[in-house]
């Protein structure tokens, strides 16, 4: 089973949010401590410059003189700050009181170019230092003495207040991130639950949705605009299904009618009979009677059971190459006798050289059925034509009857099970509305089809069956 | 009695027409719904043995005409449409009773004597009258200890007398109830018939049965 809607959607908004939450406290504290640092530096260069306009320089010598008034930060002696500063040749020229047991690390860059770096200072607290290399100011008598000699300073002071400050901004962004992220989750689990919600309810209606009545559709005013193709096509699918069910059931009323009716005037005919002593003529009229019963039963019987067979793909079929005429006649001579006789005439034109490619048993049986049809429904004195033709992929087999009482909207029903143009045939025994329905599963079954049209009291049935050999090779392009 | 048959399935109306005149009742019966709306709606029958599904006019429609035109007939609803549905509409629309196909002819002519009899306000299939007694459900006829042998066309005539005992009933209702349609015979057969009927029911120094009101018709009952 593959994820959830809900569980896929929850997934990636808390995927999106935690990425999205996390970038978001990165930069903040980035810019944050970049900044707080930046305002440490100015602080400490601050410093430096104070320290270095007190370093003087006269014709002999570089001395540095300042009142620790000017810089009480150095000199307090609580977590003091601390300086030191080198002649050109390393050697000590001053430095804080801090620096006096431990000297800090000598750095500088380019001349008035000050460098910070991270320090640990002499009493082992962490901090951070600027080296600034610069050329003291001289004096009125040694502004013309050179060499000049360039001084090293290195301020540090330590960093504690700022990592605390750092620390407690990281711990904050943690916090209202994390918090947020939580909240923000909570509130996508509802959305989507809420978002959902139009799925369960289509869950349920479609729960609710019963075997024995399909009625029920899904009324799409009230779903989002995103499900109601989903529904539309829900609906459409349930609405084919409850016909597809109508007509089953219908199939089966009319198959339990057309049983039950021959069933009930054999039990009759029989009950009749051996309810009194009768005459040898009166048993023989009555097994007679009772014999055209069991033909017709046995004919709807088979016909059901054929129905079925093609209906649920169970028949074999083997193909061949057979001769359109000659189907034609096999299935005409039964019937010339008696069309003869009501005086009914047989055309046929088009058929030479036709042949399609066919099981021979079920093309037979559709051709028998055609004629067998076109024949009882002919007027007398009428006329039944067919024509074939060679369409190159299939052949077409028109049989057309005259003396057709259907009218033009009858013909696309000819081909449904039990239907029957003239409700008073059902008496005449083999006529239950199954043949044109055999018929019609029969010829698509062979890979053909089969259609009806009724113009001018003309009854015309159009047969398609697969051709025995392409176009091409029956008549070549010229 | 008469009975009206509407059933376009050849063999079984054959069937049960025959079944019905050899147990005494006279028949009418027709395949095609418009023909049988024209007999039940021109003739007064006691009981009309209907199919529902019929070509030209259905079951269902003669039930409503005839009802609509105030017919008493009774209605026995054939058909092998067997669902609850559908009998419930049959009923409900009039019909008085539902038998489903394939049926045993013994139960409908049970169930058409049974209505029959209703028609006439009788339940007791036994009738005595005096000392006759006549069993419809079996069609035997008893005076006294002694059995009566009639044909079915005398014993139809007596039924009808019967079931009518004691009311004054004319040539007309004989003719109608217990002849066909496409009887033959002219209404004066109903006194020759009489005559037949009292030649064996009627012993001598008992009662009368069956007493001639003149230009009024006949009435069976044991009167002094």
């Amino acid at each position: 089973m593959t994820l959830s809607i809900r569980a896929r959607l929850l997934l990636w908004i808390a995927g999106a949010m935690t990425i999205l939450f996390m970038v978001f406290a990165v930069v903040v504290y980035k810019a944050l401590s970049r900044s707080l640092l930046d305002g440490f530096d100015e602080v400490l260069l601050a410093s430096a410059r104070t320290i270095s306009r007190s370093v003087e320089r006269d014709s002999t010598r570089v001395k540095f003189e300042m009142d620790e008034h000017e810089a009480p930060e150095f000199y307090r002696s609580l977590e003091p700050d601390c300086f030191q500063l080198w002649l050109e040749n390393g050697e000590n020229l001053a430095g804080s009181p801090l620096v006096k047991t431990r000297g800090l690390e000598r750095f500088a860059g380019l001349p008035d170019a000050p460098v910070f770096r991270p320090v640990r200072l002499p009493d082992g607290r962490e901090g951070r230092a600027v080296g600034l290399l610069f050329t003291p100011k001289a004096d009125e008598e040694a502004k013309d003495v050179i060499p000049v000699q360039k001084v090293t300073l290195v301020v540090a002071r330590g960093t504690a207040s700022l990592d605390a400050t750092i620390g407690l901004i990281r711990w904050l962004l943690a916090i209202t991130t994390g918090s947020t992220l939580v909240l923000a989750l909570l509130l996508g689990a509802i959305a989507v639950r809420r978002g959902l919600r139009p799925l369960d309810a289509l869950a349920a209606r479609i729960a609710a949705v019963r075997q024995d009545d399909l009625s029920a559709r899904v009324p799409a005013a009230q779903m989002p605009a995103e499900m109601v193709p989903v529904v539309a096509k829900l609906n459409d699918l349930l609405r084919r299904l409850e016909e597809a069910f109508r007509r089953e059931r219908a199939f089966t009323a009319d198959a339990a009618h057309e049983l039950r009716t021959p069933l009930a005037g054999l039990r009759c005919t029989l009950e009749v009979a051996s309810s009194h002593p009768r005459t040898g003529d009166d048993y023989r009229e009555a097994i007679t009677e009772c014999l055209d019963v069991v033909r017709h039963m046995q004919g709807v019987v088979e016909t059901l059971l054929a129905l079925s067979r093609f209906e649920s793909g169970q028949t074999t079929l083997r193909p061949e190459a057979a001769d359109v005429r000659e189907l034609i006649e096999t299935g005409w001579r039964p019937l010339a006798a008696k069309a003869a006789l009501r005086g009914i005439t047989f055309d046929t034109h088009g058929l030479t050289y036709l042949t399609c490619m066919v099981d021979r048993e079920v093309s037979e049986m559709i051709v028998a059925a055609l004629l067998s049809n076109a024949a009882e429904y002919t007027n007398d004195r009428g006329h039944i034509e067919i024509a074939g033709r060679n369409t190159g992929e299939a052949v077409e087999l028109t049989i057309a009857n005259t003396g057709c009482s259907l009218s033009e909207a009858d013909a696309q029903h000819v081909f449904d099970r039990f239907w029957r143009g003239d409700p008073s045939r059902t008496g005449t025994g083999i006529h239950c509305g199954l043949g044109l329905a055999l018929v019609e599963r029969a010829a698509r079954t062979l890979g053909g089809s089969v259609s009806a049209r009724i113009a001018d009291e003309t009854f015309t049935v159009c047969l398609a069956l697969p051709a025995a050999q392409p176009k091409r090779h029956l008549m070549p392009r010229s | 009695m008469r009975v009206l048959v509407v059933e376009d399935y050849p063999p079984i109306r054959k069937a049960v027409a025959k079944g019905l005149r050899e147990a005494g009742f006279a028949v009418d019966a027709t395949g095609d719904g418009e023909e049988g709306l024209w007999y039940a709606t021109s003739n007064d029958y006691d009981v009309v043995v209907l199919d529902l599904m019929l070509p030209g006019v259905d079951g269902l429609t003669i039930l409503n005409r005839l009802r609509a035109e105030g017919r008493a007939a009774h209605v026995l609803i054939l058909t092998a449409k067997d669902a609850v549905s559908d009998r419930v509409k049959g009923l409900d629309l009039g019909a008085d009773d539902y038998l489903v196909k394939p049926f045993a002819l013994e139960e409908l002519l049970a169930r058409v004597r049974a209505l029959a009899r209703r028609a006439y306000c009788v339940k007791n299939p036994c009738i005595e009258i005096g000392d006759l007694r006549i069993e419809t459900d079996a069609q035997r006829v008893w005076r006294g200890s002694e059995e009566v042998r009639l044909t079915a066309r005398e014993y139809a005539l007596l039924e009808y007398l019967a079931m009518r005992r004691g009311e004054v009933v004319s040539r007309t209702d004989i003719w109608e109830h217990v002849y066909e349609f496409n009887s033959e015979a002219d209404s004066n057969v109903v006194d020759v018939y009489i005559g037949y009927l009292r030649k064996k029911i009627e012993r001598p120094h008992k009662p009368r049965l069956i007493r001639t009101l003149r230009g009024r018709g006949y009435s069976l009952g044991a009167s002094g």
